[in-house]
Formats: C-alpha cells, structure tokens, sequence
C-alpha cells in the first residue's frame, strides 16, 4: 500500500511538473479518413502526426505551448471534410489547417481555406489543379501528379534506353492520367510504344493482355495499377515467362509493402517511382522510420513521412510568424526553408503552380525482397541491376 | 498462321478454359438453386466471398492450406444457406407481397448485409492468401525440348480447374443417381406432381439452397490462391454465375457447364483480341443476345435439332 502511495506521488508530481512546463495548449484538430476506403492511409497519418507530436512537446513545443491534436474522420468524402474545416475556422478559431488525403478532399478545404483566408498545409494529396487555382493560402509540401513520374523517365533516359514500350493501365482516371504522362515522356525520349492497353480494375486473368505484350516483345513493360493488380500481373508475367529488359509500375500498386508480400518472387527486379524511401538520406527519415515500425510492426509509406514532417513545417512557420494571426502564419510558411525528413521543403511559384514545393522523385527496385532506391543516383542504397535475369534463370 | 501468332491464339484458349471452368463452378451453384426455387439468388456472389474469408482467416491463423480449407468452408456454407432458407427466404415466400418476386430483393439485401458484416469484421483491406507455389507452372519447353511454341499452365489454375471438375462430376452423381438428388431434379420439373409423389418440397428447397451455397463457397476456396479478396467483391461473381445461369438455360446443370465455359473462352479472346477493357462489355453483349436469340438457353439449340 505504501509502495502504491509512492508511485501515485512520484506520478502526480511528474504530472504537475509537466503541466508546468507549458505555457499554453495549441490545439490542432486534423481532418482526415478514418473510415471508408480510405482508412488505411488516414490511420498511417494519423499515427505519424501523433509520433511528430509526441517529439516536439518532448522538445518544449512549440513557441512553450504544448500541441494537442485531435483527429476529425472524414471518411474521404469532400462534403464531410468541408463541413469539419468550416467548424475549425468559424467556431474553434483555429488559425491554420492541415490535413485531408484523397485529392477531392483536399480540393473542398482548399477551397474553405482560401475564402476564409486561413493557410492550408495539403499533406498527401497529389491532383495538379490544387495548387493551380490561384490560391495565396493553399500550401502544398508533396509533389504533383504530373511530376510523379520524373524519376522513372530520367532512368529510361540514361539507363535502359529501350527503344520500344507497352503500357498496360487501369481504366480509371489515376490510370488514364498516368498513362498519358508516360506516352509524352516515351514521345520526348524517342521510345515508340507498341502496344497500349486499358483494364477494368479487378480483372482476374491478365493472360490473355500478356501474351499479346509477349508476342509483341517490347523492352520496356510499364503498368498503372493499384495494389492488387500489380501483384496479379507481376505473378502472371512470371507465369508466362515474358522476358523484357525492364518491368516497371507508376507508383500506387507497386511501390507498398503489399506488392511484395503478395506477388513475392515475381516482385523481383520490378522498378516504380516512389516519393520517399526510408532508406533516404533526409535527417531523421531512418529515426521516423524505425520508431513508426517499432510501434505499429511495420514501415510507413510517403503518406505517413509527409504527416510527420508536416507538423514540422507547421511548428517553424508557427514560430517565426510574427503573431499568430492567419496572415502572419501566411507569410511565416511561405518564407519556409526546412530540411524534413520528407525532404527540403519550399513553396514556389512556378510552373502555373502556387506555393507548391518541388522535390526529387525516386525509382525504387525490388532486390532480394525488398525496396532499394536505385535511382538519382546520389540517393541510392544499392546499384540498379540492369538488364534483368530471365525467368528461367532464376531461382 | 506463324507460331508467334498461334502461341498467342492458344495461350488465350487455355486461359480461357482455366477460368470457364471456375465460373462454371460459380455458376452451377446459383443455377441449381434457380431451378429448384425458381428465383435468382443475387447473394450467390456475396456468399462465395463469405467463403473465401473462411479460408483466408484459416490460412492466417491456422496455415491451412486453401484448397483444404474447401472442406471446412464448403460445409459451413452449405448450413449458411440452410440456415438463410429456412428463417429467411421460406417466410417470405409465403407473404402475399405487392412487389413480385420479393425473395429476389431479399437475397439483394442478405448480400448487403453480408458485405457490410465482412467490411465491419475484416476492414475494406485487400487480403490475400500467398501461398508458395501461386505462380509455379508447366512449361512446354521444358517437355518437349524442340517445340517452336512456348505454353505455360498455372499450377494454382490447373489445380482449381481439376478440383472444379471433380465437384461437379459429384455433383452430377448426386443429382443422378441418389434418392435425394433425384427428388431435387423432381421438385426442379414439377413441384406439384413432385408433391404428389410424396417429395418433401420444402425439404428439397432447403436442401438445395444449402447445396448451391456449398458449391458456390467450393469455388470460393479455389478462386483464392489465383486471386484475393475484399468484402465487396461479391457482385462481380455474382454477375457473372447470372450471365452463366441465363447462358446455360435457366436451371439446367450441364447447361451452366457448357455457359461458364463458353463465357471462358469468350472473355479471353475478347481480351486478346479486342481489348481488355471490351471483355466486360462482352459479358453483357453474350447475355443479351442469349436472351434474345436462345431463351432456352445452349442446350436447347441442341435438343430442337433432335
């Protein structure tokens, strides 16, 4: 009993001492998809913030105010996430917001931040039109789509230099997207491509599409296709034995954990562009890395970086703005200059976009199981192995 | 032809046959209960992914092996659908209602309950059973060194394909030869003579409800170390055992044999040789036209000529 007394003590003096420690709480509610298709990469976030959080009121918070967040679900429906934003400003009063995944989403608070002129940090969400709207108060950390595929393209150019290309793709508009940027890169490189076909998403047997891509012989095979997808064709090409020089995938399917551990063997030597590794040589990406896997059993993907080094960004541009009103907070994130461990971040104006920041995209390869970064070279964590053993020859 | 070309053309007819065989399993299930209760079971899909998540949590937890699991999932749907028959569909079959065909919009709605269950237990995550051997195949090279042409089976697909024809083979014995089977072929002619004959019909209908569910679930297991699973996937199956259904004639087993393999073929060489994004689209052409032109469905084209 004497003991239990103690440790009560000893708790509610730590306590105390802590609640001392801080001035003030700054509270930030972030709206973003707990539920729905969508939930697994709110829960990533979500849990990414939470870790940002922990370190920086472990470091005397921001400005010795201590950051509490709270975590509003908005199920990935615009309406929802709209309706949550309009409560922060007008009711909570809360000077800036980050937050939101799918690009619909972000596209509906974007449009609530500007009229309210109330800076927005957009985290994850990659359609081009958010940060080309005019906006002065959108802020956007990640790459845009059309820029996804920058790295794959330099590694055709200076790599493989295939001369001809298939491309398969999902009949959605990510796919349709996709595989038009890919159709101009071939045009600009000089590769001709012999062979571009759509799928339904979901489809079951890819046999069919991949004997004519066998038949036809291309160097390059490049596929758009979500998780589920990539492992199917990647386990089917293996089937087939379709020997290419080179398998590569746009990112989405082909750049998460699941990709391996569905298709396995099959996922070997496939490249796909990819935001961010943990494997980069940004400060703290390897101790975010390693610290999320500790507490949740497994790597986070650029969705969760991005979260935590959000709250990064915030915290800086909280702490040089003058006062926390929302012009000031304005004009603090738009003189950001940050090196995270998502990247050095800077919003620019340039190319029809507004406050958005540019970065380097990366080729990531499946060697032995895992994600290499193979390509800038400066980045990389193995050499690319380039051309690919045949299927025969494999294990 | 040059063998390039007939490599293709062959590749794809394998394919094709690989996965008629499957949906022909799929569409067996939901046929038999057609023809038995006269409805469409528009849960058929919906049950079949029930299946699948058997077998997923028993390779997860337990390490069973898929094709195992057939064992434990098929009987365990079989009482599902016994169990549905029974508390849900015979009630209201016996309601006067104003909309006909109301156990139609019945097992539209268990479908919906049963995804959203699986959605609430499972979350919406894609799961996956990756077994070792998922892309083992035989190749033709290997056996016959010289051979101008290269063919690959699937392993996984050869082995769903056999697993498929021995249900079915059963499944024929049973409805042919056995007491049982044949009161449910009697109650599928003629329910009142059947009746007359002294068939327990609402046994039968029971019974046959519980045995499409079993079938259906068979296919489930067998479909997933080729594919995977979410709780949402029942529609498009459920789809496709309709298609197969109005193909093979509403109600014939053999039929639903000769449609699902049809359809197969179909696919695969729209995929080929139109596009891939066309092959839904010819699913649904296929449907209609048989509407329209063979009502009877295949085997009829047969039987008028005898």
């Amino acid at each position: 009993m004497k003991r239990l007394l103690f440790v009560l003590t000893i708790v509610c003096a730590v306590t105390a001492f802590s609640a001392n420690l801080f001035a003030a709480d700054f509270n930030l509610s972030i709206p973003l998809p707990l539920t729905g298709k969508q939930a697994k990469f709110g829960e990533l976030m979500k849990r990414s913030y939470e870790i940002a959080a922990e370190e920086i009121n472990a470091k005397g918070g921001i400005k010795k105010q201590k950051l509490v967040l709270s975590f509003e679900d908005s199920g990935a429906k615009p309406e929802t996430a709209r309706a949550i934003v309009e409560k922060l400003i007008d009711v909570k009063k809360q000077p800036v917001i980050v937050g939101e995944y799918t690009s619909a989403c972000a596209k509906a608070v974007a449009a609530v931040a500007e009229e309210r002129k109330t800076p927005y940090l957009v985290v994850a969400s990659a359609d081009d039109d958010i940060t080309k709207q005019k906006y002065k108060y959108v802020f956007r950390q990640n790459q845009v789509n059309s820029h996804y595929g920058d790295g794959v393209a330099s590694y055709l150019k200076e790599v493989a230099k295939p001369k001809t290309m298939a491309i398969l793709y999902e009949s959605s508009a990510f796919g349709t997207s996709g595989a038009e940027a890919m159709v101009k890169d071939a045009a600009a490189l000089g590769i001709k491509v012999v062979l571009k076909e759509k799928y339904e998403a979901g489809a079951l047997d890819f046999k069919p599409i991949l004997s004519k891509v066998k038949k036809e012989n291309p160097d390059v095979l490049y596929m758009i296709s979500y998780v589920m997808d990539a492992s199917l064709l990647m386990k089917q090409i293996k089937e087939l034995r379709i020997d290419l020089k080179l398998f590569a995938g746009g990112a989405a399917g082909f750049a998460i954990p699941e990709f391996i551990g569905n298709a396995k063997d099959a996922a070997n030597y496939v490249i796909s562009a990819t935001l961010w590794t943990q494997k980069l040589n940004y400060p703290g990406a390897k101790e975010y890395a390693e610290k999320y896997k500790k507490k949740y059993g497994d790597y986070p993907s650029y969705h969760g970086a991005s979260a935590y080094s959000a709250m990064f960004v915030m915290k800086d541009a909280l702490e040089r703005a003058k006062d926390w009103t929302q012009d000031k907070i304005r004009d603090a994130m738009k003189a950001t200059n940050l090196k995270t461990a998502f990247g050095p971040i800077k919003f620019e104006d340039k190319e029809g976009y507004q406050n958005q920041n540019f970065m380097d995209t990366f080729v990531i390869q499946v060697q032995k199981g895992e994600f290499e970064t193979i390509w800038p070279k400066q980045y990389k964590s193995k050499d690319y192995i380039y051309p690919i053993p045949a299927w025969k020859d494999r294990k | 032809m040059t063998s390039p070309q007939l490599e293709v053309l062959l590749q794809t007819i394998i394919a094709g046959l690989l996965l008629g065989g499957l949906y022909a399993l799929i569409g067996i299930g939901m046929t038999l209960i057609m023809g038995v209760m006269k409805i469409i079971n528009l849960a058929h899909g919906e049950l079949m992914m029930v299946a699948m998540y058997i077998a997923y949590v028993l390779y997860s937890s337990f390490h069973i092996d898929p094709y195992l699991s057939v064992f434990l999932a098929a009987p365990v749907l079989f009482l599902l659908g016994v169990l549905l028959q029974k508390y849900l569909i015979t009630p209201v079959l016996r309601v006067d209602a104003i909309i006909p065909e109301n156990q139609v919009i019945l097992t539209v709605g268990i479908g919906m309950v049963l995804s959203n269950v699986a959605a609430i237990i499972f979350s919406s995550d894609y799961r996956s059973t990756p077994v070792d051997y998922s892309t083992k195949a035989w190749y033709l090279t290997d056996i016959w060194k010289g051979s101008p042409i290269e063919l690959s089976l699937s392993m996984p697909w050869s082995v769903s394909f056999v697993f498929a024809v021995l249900i079915t083979v059963a499944l024929w014995f049973f409805l042919a030869k056995t007491d049982l089977g044949k009161s449910i072929r009697a109650t599928a002619q003629d329910k009142d003579a059947a009746t007359l004959m002294g068939v327990n019909v609402g046994f039968m209908r029971i019974v046959s409800f519980g045995l499409g569910s079993s079938l259906v679930g068979a296919a489930g297991c067998l479909f997933i170390p080729i594919y995977y699973l979410y709780p949402d996937l029942g529609g498009q199956f459920t789809l496709i055992a309709f298609v197969i259904t109005i193909l093979g004639g509403l109600g014939s087993t053999v039929g639903a044999i000769v449609g699902g393999l049809i359809l197969g073929v179909f696919e695969s060489l729209t995929a080929t040789y139109i596009g891939m994004g066309w092959a839904p689209v010819g699913r649904f052409v296929i449907f209609v036209l048989a509407l329209i032109f063979i009502p009877g469905g295949i085997l009829s084209l047969f039987k008028r000529r005898r």
